[in-house]
């Protein structure tokens, strides 16, 4: 395993991060709507794969870019991006609102994606399994809802109440609402995931309060080979509870 | 002092039935359930208040100030407009301050009607201000506080657009096209009515002001941050070519006039309390709703919020904000003093918080206006009334 070294870009105007590390075929993934479980859990990738870890503008390390208003203006922000890094066709992964942004970059891109792992994804407008409306949940409530076992996520946080940690926080919040204040669900998302043809898997904690479990078999409707594999015992941040989802990944890359 | 004083009489018209076991909710704003809101005790209320601010007009104060909240105890003003319509039909004098409808959650055009509506009906007696709104609104509103602050400058460019320019116009922006825009009526006052910007300190928001030319009200902010405030404004509008008058900086007071100082402690003192503590009760999420404020600001705010924790202490707040209770020379002097040192001719004092009773009202609104503003207006040596000009 080997460590995240750390490049600073400038994708048209907007400051952008890449943690990069490890050999082998490329391999992007797409953080979600927060950034404190960080990169760490995906050394895991690195005997086996170039791991590419970008921070989105408006959360984590990279600049803002308050033009950001929709997830097509990061699949534009990402085209760039992958062209400067010269990116011609990789392994996408993608978690929670990653998962949403990795779906609709397959769905519109999928020639140069070779396959597709979607953990936890946001995106779908499931009426039978509504995803939690994170953005009506007051901050200090929402680390609790993110893990089965808080232990595993506990020294990922501050001790003490932290005003610089608050403030990361809700300029993350604040990116998300600029996306998501006014029409949490896009219709034309699932309109086109039809399109996705690449070799696609779903993971899930089977107790995840933020986006259910069952939302994976809906994800089947509109990807119908997709494989499917649920974590018992783990949470929205399955990848920090269970080491052996993210082994998943790999395995199903490689 | 050159410049005669204006007062302002404003009304929150909170519900003021609070149940007893509310402070089993977490905030009386935005979730607080309505159920606990009965139409025969709003309709006395809505009865009550419009007269306590009819009673404001025959006393000669120069302007009475209705505003906007919604899902809340603390104001019964989600559409402060229809008050004020009232209040042309049953007034003579005074200037009405709408101050006013957070343009956001309006369309633009009728907006600007409305306005002009109330100012062609009053005769040129509408003064109006736009605030960006409160955190609470953007849970009450279908509106992103993401993009408020970008959409409220859009807003204001279309109303000032529908004021000033003839018509039909256009407008292509981030927010709205308008083919024609053309709206009828328009404005009494010309190009349109005295507009101010409400707020709570943001710099984005003072900046809007400084840039329009417009007046700024803070509020809810301490003595020395108001302070503060009007001299950035005075600043950032030289920057761009505005001259700020002391008028357009209306200093938001809290005054209660009895005859002893012993009695107006006791007759206002609890109802300040519960205004402060019941009626404004609401919690850190609401106030700042996701991108509502900057990074820096949010920051800002919780580090005084942490430092204010604490119980009502009267002596504390009353230092910190605008709050004069007492005697008429006490209040008179206390006034006097605030409009030197904010450097403004302008007075928009609270005569009315929480439950106080409607006796009480009126007995503080008749005293200050027959005690106070006499002794005020014979140190400035100005005129009877500013509003009869």
């Amino acid at each position: 395993m080997s460590k995240f070294e750390r490049q600073t870009l400038t994708v048209d105007g907007v400051k952008t991060v890449v943690h990069t590390a490890g050999h082998g075929e490329p391999l992007v993934f797409f953080h979600g709507a927060g950034t404190v479980d960080g990169f760490d859990f995906a050394e895991r990738w690195t005997d086996r794969f170039r791991v590419i870890a970008p921070y989105h503008p408006g959360f984590g390390e990279s600049g803002d870019d308050p033009s950001f208003t929709t997830m097509h203006d990061y699949v534009m922000h990402y085209l760039e991006l992958f062209d400067m890094l010269r990116l011609d066709r990789f392994n996408l992964v993608g978690l929670s609102m990653g998962g949403y942004l990795a779906a609709k970059f397959a769905s519109e891109h999928g020639h140069r994606i070779r396959k597709l792992s979607l953990i936890a994804p946001a995106g779908l407008i499931d009426p039978k399994n509504p995803m939690l409306d994170i953005l009506a949940v007051p901050g200090e409530a929402v680390p609790g809802l993110l893990v089965s076992d808080f232990e595993v996520l506990k020294k990922k946080l501050p001790e003490k109440p932290d005003l610089d940690f608050m403030g990361d926080r809700y300029r993350e919040a604040g990116t998300v609402a600029r996306l998501f204040w006014e029409h949490p669900g896009d219709p034309k998302f699932m309109r086109y995931l039809h399109r996705i043809k690449v070799p696609t898997q779903i993971i899930w904690g089977e107790e995840d309060k933020i986006i259910p479990a069952g939302q994976a078999e809906t994800w089947r409707k509109f990807i119908p080979n997709a494989d499917i594999q649920i974590y018992k015992g783990a949470g929205h941040l399955v990848h920090l509870e269970r080491p052996e989802a993210v082994d998943a990944v790999a395995r199903f890359m490689g | 002092m050159a410049a005669p004083l204006r007062f302002n009489v404003m009304h929150f018209m909170p519900y003021s039935y609070l149940p007893e076991n509310h402070k089993e909710y977490k905030s009386t704003w935005v979730s607080f359930p309505n159920k606990f809101f009965d139409p025969e005790k709003g309709h006395e209320l809505y009865n009550r208040y419009i007269g306590e601010l009819v009673l404001a007009d025959e006393l000669g104060y120069d302007a009475v100030v209705v505003n906007e909240h919604h899902n809340t105890v603390y104001s019964l003003m989600a559409t402060p407009n229809i008050i004020a319509s009232a209040l042309v039909a049953k007034t003579k004098n005074v200037r009405i301050c709408v101050w006013g409808t957070p343009p956001n959650f309006m369309l633009p055009n009728r907006l600007a009607e409305e306005y002009a509506v109330l100012d062609v009906m009053s005769k040129g007696r509408i003064e109006v201000a736009f605030p960006l709104g409160t955190g609470m609104e953007y849970w009450s509103n279908p509106v992103n506080p993401a993009t408020a602050r970008d959409k409220f400058r859009e807003s204001l460019k279309i109303i000032l657009q529908a004021w000033s320019e003839d018509g039909p116009t256009t407008h292509y922006g981030n927010h709205y096209t308008y083919r024609f825009l053309n709206p009828w009526p328009r404005p009494y006052q010309r190009p349109h009515p005295p507009c101010y910007i409400v707020g709570t300190g943001s710099p984005e928001t003072i900046e809007i002001a400084a840039e329009l030319g417009f007046g700024y009200a803070s509020v809810f902010v301490t003595q020395a941050r108001a302070k503060e405030l009007n001299e950035q404004l005075r600043e950032r509008a030289a920057h761009f070519g505005h001259t700020i008058r002391p008028d357009q900086l209306p200093l938001l007071t809290f005054v209660y006039v009895a005859e002893t100082q012993e009695q107006a402690e006791k007759e206002y003192i609890p109802h300040l309390q519960r205004f402060f503590e019941d009626y404004a009760r609401t919690i850190p999420q609401y106030l700042a709703p996701p991108g509502y404020l900057s990074v820096d600001q949010l920051k800002v705010r919780a580090a005084t919020a942490d430092k204010m924790h604490g119980g009502f202490d009267f002596k504390a707040i009353s230092s910190s904000f605008f709050i004069s209770v007492g005697t008429p020379d006490k209040v008179a002097n206390d006034i006097g003093e605030w409009s030197a040192r904010m450097k403004t001719n302008h007075i928009n004092s609270v005569m009315h918080v929480a439950d106080m009773p409607h006796w009480k009202t009126v007995k503080n609104l008749t005293l200050f206006a027959e005690e106070v503003m006499p002794r005020l207006r014979q140190r400035a040596g100005s005129p009877q009334r500013l509003a009869a000009e």
